[in-house]
């Protein structure tokens, strides 16, 4: 829509400029999060740095998905169905 | 038509939505106080609810005698039920539960004009080739996230590995479960 744009090109000077320190916040929050890198002190950490091991991590994560996926249609496949499930979904419940 | 940015491709999505829906970059003064917009993964009450309707999906299911198959049938409930508990204000999130629906796909391709996304920054760090690289990488690894902006990226990147983590947890946890409660039997030829 065109006013819609039109407005928001109006307030682009406020709104859509991001900052240096915006990015060095949110590039820090990141590095919290990353098991490796939550030790480090933030300035000692490169941006390069914290985006190498985001990625790793979330490799990582996958490749667990991937294994407890198997390892769940396995579980799956050879459990008595009704007993067994009930009894984890009662389990879950608590 | 001028070229679109990602704004635009926002407006997009949300006319086509009727449930209306924050973007994850968009901060307001009350977002700095509250975290409600955000999903707590961390909690227990998340897992569990999170863990009971894997569960009933998963019984659901009926899974395919092939392993490779019905692991990758586990995968890809895990990750829907993963991204309705997002609630929406994800993009990570719609972008899984887009993945089975083919409307989307209508709308993907009408979005050709080229995007600046990962260059709307002032920051000079952004420019070097190492991360933009890595950035790249990045933004293929969370579903949804190939054209938007550095910083809603990392945001995006924050919530799903959040997510992710959670959906770690629940599964180990289901996993046990799952282990305690068959008595070994012996292998059967059936059984596989």
């Amino acid at each position: 829509m065109s006013t819609r744009r039109s407005r928001s090109r109006q307030q682009s000077r406020v709104s859509t400029e991001i900052t240096d320190a915006q990015i060095t916040d949110l590039v820090s929050k990141l590095q919290q999060l990353i098991p490796e890198l939550r030790a480090r002190r933030s300035d000692k950490v490169s941006a390069s740095k914290v985006l190498q091991e985001t990625c790793n991590y979330i490799k990582n994560l996958h490749r667990e998905v991937d294994d407890l996926s198997d390892r769940l249609s396995q579980l799956l496949a050879t459990t008595d169905s009704n007993s067994a499930q009930a009894a984890i979904i009662r389990s879950l419940l608590m | 038509m001028a070229s679109f940015d990602s704004s635009d491709s926002e407006t997009l999505r949300e006319q086509s939505n009727h449930k209306k829906r924050r973007k994850i970059g968009h901060h307001t003064a009350a977002d700095h106080n509250s975290a409600a917009a955000a999903v707590p993964w961390r909690s227990d009450a998340e897992q569990r609810i999170y863990s009971r309707r894997l569960v009933e999906a998963l019984r659901r299911t009926p899974l395919s005698p092939a392993r490779p198959r019905a692991a990758g049938q586990v995968r890809e409930t895990a990750d829907r039920v993963l991204a309705v508990a997002a609630r929406g204000r994800t993009r990570w999130s719609r972008a899984i539960l887009a993945r089975r629906r083919k409307l989307w796909t209508h709308h993907e391709k009408a979005k050709k004009a080229p995007r600046n996304g990962l260059k709307r920054t002032t920051e000079r760090t952004n420019r070097l080739p190492a991360v933009q690289k890595k950035t790249r990488v990045l933004s293929r690894l969370v579903p949804g996230c190939q054209k938007i902006s550095f910083p809603n990226l990392l945001e995006e990147a924050m919530d799903y590995i959040s997510a992710l983590e959670m959906q770690v947890r629940a599964m180990s946890a289901i996993a046990e479960l799952l282990s305690a409660a068959e008595p070994r039997r012996p292998e059967s030829p059936a059984a596989r």
